[in-house]
């Protein structure tokens, strides 16, 4: 369903995008003359695998390529050219790269391309390291890559940490930067919408930038194909990354991890030989350069693109719809393949064998993807993962609080993974205003004698002003006001913007109509603020039925759909915005031309896309309710972008500091 | 408040007096008393692990787990009344214990253990 409801406007061509990165990267590589060593930042390996392949790097003269780590560095060739993320400890290295080499009086030629952009401070720590003089820097833009038709992403792991928890803002820079590039591709966004304090910091940065880099041909174009940007920051819903996710992608990402749109899989799921003719979709693609010989465990990583149309169809549906799904697909399948048994004039079979590529790819996509929901069915099963998401659900309705945090206690008895536990925990905080004091205590204690004292840092991480998402009630009365001006109201919240629908069994078609259906009954906090913008009949009532009376009193027959309304800014939620913490913004920015007279007018009938960013990071369930936010409105696309794709346990081992396999075998020996 | 992160080394007794350092910085801050008394178990439970290690002739590794974890490898490795050491001097809750515990048995396949419960 949701292939051929998206395919009706057509979106952006965001492959742009892709291609403007490559370029980049071929004359970042052709700066330097002559064949090279390329030292790659591991960090930057799997991104760089969504824009190019070995051969191509091959192409421009690589010879070798090798990961930026500690230790020495033999290079056969003299130009040496490392691509790396600008980050203390690269720099670090590198400095003890070239004085090594100089040691051994091996002559080489370094080149230091920083992604995205230069950075005084590595200049001044080469200086400082003596090295400066021998190296040649310069910056490959890497920006917006898209990991889907219509979701950008700027692939920042550690964006949520860098701005909420280290109070580095370069990332909001940066995502200025991009959204320019954005703008000077596709028009300008003429109106800007936010909300939080960093989404606000965020918008100032592109209205001032602005005049500098106008391009005014583009720029002041009045039909831009944008109607708006919405801004969102992540801090003004915590608790969406929170929940467990329910949509199939979610629910993968969730427990098999998802990173840069590839999963890994046992090889055994992918490993048998894909066939020729079906390569474009089910082939599971190059691995990114040189990681095949630097992973040894037996997992192979599978890529989730747009092209697997089976995918395409899954990705956004609740997981307890998949199954039903994945059978009526194979039926159809089967259906085709018998007609072919049927049909007996040549002419016919010619027809058959022509499908059967496409058949065949089809199939192999049904067994993978088959072979992934058996893999996720059983941990769904696991009674830490029903008790967990019964607690989450308890929570969310404000169900006797109290009883809950000890239901978390008793999960950490039984030895529940470390981020399900903080999850649930800052969860109840948030939803709950504060944890008890006592409790809290008792249970930070017993979290930590569980896991370690070492994730103290962690719990001091998550109270800090900054983040606040882990608080005991009442506030002891030497808080800063910044932190109770933090506070979510989150019951008002709730009723006024039906965050939460009833499961009983008159809500349960309700449910198929909302947003809320991503996690089973909770409407994201974030995708409701953005339709409070977009489509503001869904956010008060069932747009089912507004779609119906709409219906009969417009002049709309087109298949059910609402028109979409002009963007008009926040108007009509004043009140409720006024109550989440951080600042509200609402700027309407006029291209260099164009008068100034307020919106722009546009023909109705024309298609827009609202841009959608996510400041800080976005979950794949949000994407999925965006997705069908944009079925629900005729006229308008959402182009989601965002700094990087989340989950909850992603944010908590970034606050932590612990890399994910690590985690891994530690809650592993619990 | 940034001298926790010293705790994170590998150097046994160096990284009890980063500990012992941090809690003395906490316990400067009337409003970290939960902190300072968390560090304060920290460093007993890092100076107990050295004990464990000592009485297992070093072939047993404790050093650095959490409560948790020391006490089931005190229960996997036959070290039964040690196990109930640490729990009252850490006061851990019996569920948590007995869990732990549980777990610990069935892993070495103590069914008389199990029995004896």
């Amino acid at each position: 369903m949701s292939a051929e409801d998206q395919n009706d406007e057509p979106p952006l061509d965001v492959n742009l995008l892709k291609e403007i990165s490559k370029k980049a990267l071929v004359d970042a590589l052709n700066s330097v003359n002559g064949s090279k060593t390329l030292v790659l930042d591991p960090l930057l390996a799997a991104p760089l695998g969504l824009v190019t392949e070995v051969a191509l790097l091959k192409h421009h003269g690589v010879d070798k390529m090798f990961w930026l780590e500690p230790g020495p560095l033999t290079s056969s060739t003299t130009n040496i050219l490392y691509l790396c993320r600008p980050m203390v400890s690269y720099v670090k290295i590198i400095a003890g790269h070239i004085k090594k080499h100089a040691k051994e009086s091996s002559k080489h030629n370094y080149t230091l391309v920083l992604v995205p952009r230069l950075s005084s401070l590595v200049s001044r720590l080469l200086e400082e390291e003596g090295v400066l003089g021998d190296i040649t820097i310069s910056s490959y833009n890497l920006q917006f890559l898209p990991v889907a038709n219509d979701v950008l992403s700027l692939e920042y792991e550690s964006a949520f940490k860098d701005i909420w928890v280290d109070g580095d803002e370069s990332v909001v820079y940066d995502s200025a930067q991009a959204l320019i590039t954005l703008q000077k591709l596709f028009g300008l966004f003429p109106r800007l919408l936010g909300k939080g304090d960093c989404a606000a910091r965020l918008i100032n940065h592109l209205t001032t930038y602005l005049p500098q880099s106008h391009t005014p041909d583009t720029l002041s174009e009045p039909f831009s194909n944008f109607d708006s940007l919405i801004v969102i920051d992540r801090r003004v819903d915590m608790i969406t990354p929170l929940l467990t996710q329910l949509t199939y992608e979610g629910l993968m990402d969730e427990l098999l991890g998802i990173k840069n749109s590839h999963v890994e899989l046992p090889a055994s799921l992918v490993a048998p030989p894909p066939n020729p003719q079906t390569g474009a979709t089910a082939a599971p693609p190059p691995p990114p350069p040189a990681a095949a010989s630097l992973r040894k465990e037996n997992k192979k990583k599978y890529h989730l693109s747009s092209a697997d149309s089976l995918f395409m169809e899954l990705r956004d549906v609740n997981f307890s719809n998949v199954g039903k799904r994945l059978n009526g697909v194979a039926r159809r399948l089967e259906e085709d393949y018998k007609t072919s048994l049927q049909s007996k004039t040549t002419a016919q079979l010619r027809e058959f064998v022509g499908r059967l590529g496409g058949l065949q790819s089809d199939h192999q996509s049904l067994r993978i993807h088959t072979g992934i929901s058996e893999l996720m069915l059983p941990i769904t099963r696991t009674e830490q993962f029903n008790k967990s998401l019964e607690i989450q659900q308890n929570l969310l309705a404000s169900y006797n609080v109290s009883e809950q945090i000890s239901s978390i206690e008793d999960m950490i008895a039984k030895g529940a993974d470390m981020e399900t536990i903080v999850r649930l925990l800052c969860l109840a905080s948030i939803t709950a205003g504060g944890i008890k004091t006592k409790a809290l205590d008792n249970i930070k204690r017993e979290f930590l004698q569980a896991y370690g004292y070492n994730f103290l840092p962690l719990l001091l991480a998550l109270a800090a002003p900054s983040l606040a998402i882990l608080l005991p009630n009442p506030l002891p009365t030497s808080t800063p006001p910044a932190i109770s001006a933090s506070k979510l109201p989150f019951s008002p919240l709730r009723k006024s913007l039906r965050l939460l629908i009833d499961d009983n069994p008159e809500a349960l078609e309700e449910l198929e109509n909302d947003i809320s259906f991503v996690y089973s009954g909770y409407a994201p906090l974030s995708v409701r603020l953005v339709q409070c913008v977009a489509q503001k009949g869904g956010v008060l009532s069932n747009p089912a039925e507004k779609e119906k009376s709409l219906e009969s009193s417009n002049k709309a027959p087109d298949g059910g759909k609402v028109q979409a309304h002009p963007i008009v800014g926040w108007k009509g939620f004043e009140d409720i915005l006024a109550m989440i913490p951080g600042k509200t913004v609402d700027v309407v920015q006029n291209g260099v031309g164009v008068t100034p007279s307020g919106g722009i007018a546009r023909p109705k009938d024309k298609a827009t896309t609202t841009v959608v960013f996510f400041l800080g990071g976005c979950t794949y369930t949000e994407i999925a309710a965006l997705r069908w936010v944009a079925r629900q409105n005729r006229g308008r696309s959402f182009l989601i972008a965002t700094t990087g794709i989340i989950n909850g346990s992603s944010i908590v081992d970034g606050i932590a500091g612990i890399q994910k396999a690590s985690a891994g075998t530690k809650d592993a020996g619990i | 408040l940034a001298l926790e992160e010293a705790t994170r080394m590998t150097d046994p007794s160096a990284r009890i007096t980063a500990v012992k350092s941090a809690q003395k910085f906490f316990s400067e801050d009337k409003d970290r008393s939960f902190e300072a008394k968390m560090m304060d178990e920290s460093s007993r439970l890092l100076v107990l692990q050295q004990q464990l290690e000592a009485e297992a002739d070093g072939k047993v590794p404790f050093f650095g787990q959490s409560v948790n974890e020391t006490i089931r490898t005190c229960v996997v490795n036959g070290m039964l009344k040690r196990a109930d050491k640490i729990k009252s001097d850490f006061k851990v809750p019996d569920k948590r214990f007995w869990y732990t515990k549980l777990y610990a048995l069935t892993e070495i396949r103590d069914f008389e253990g199990l029995d004896t419960f």
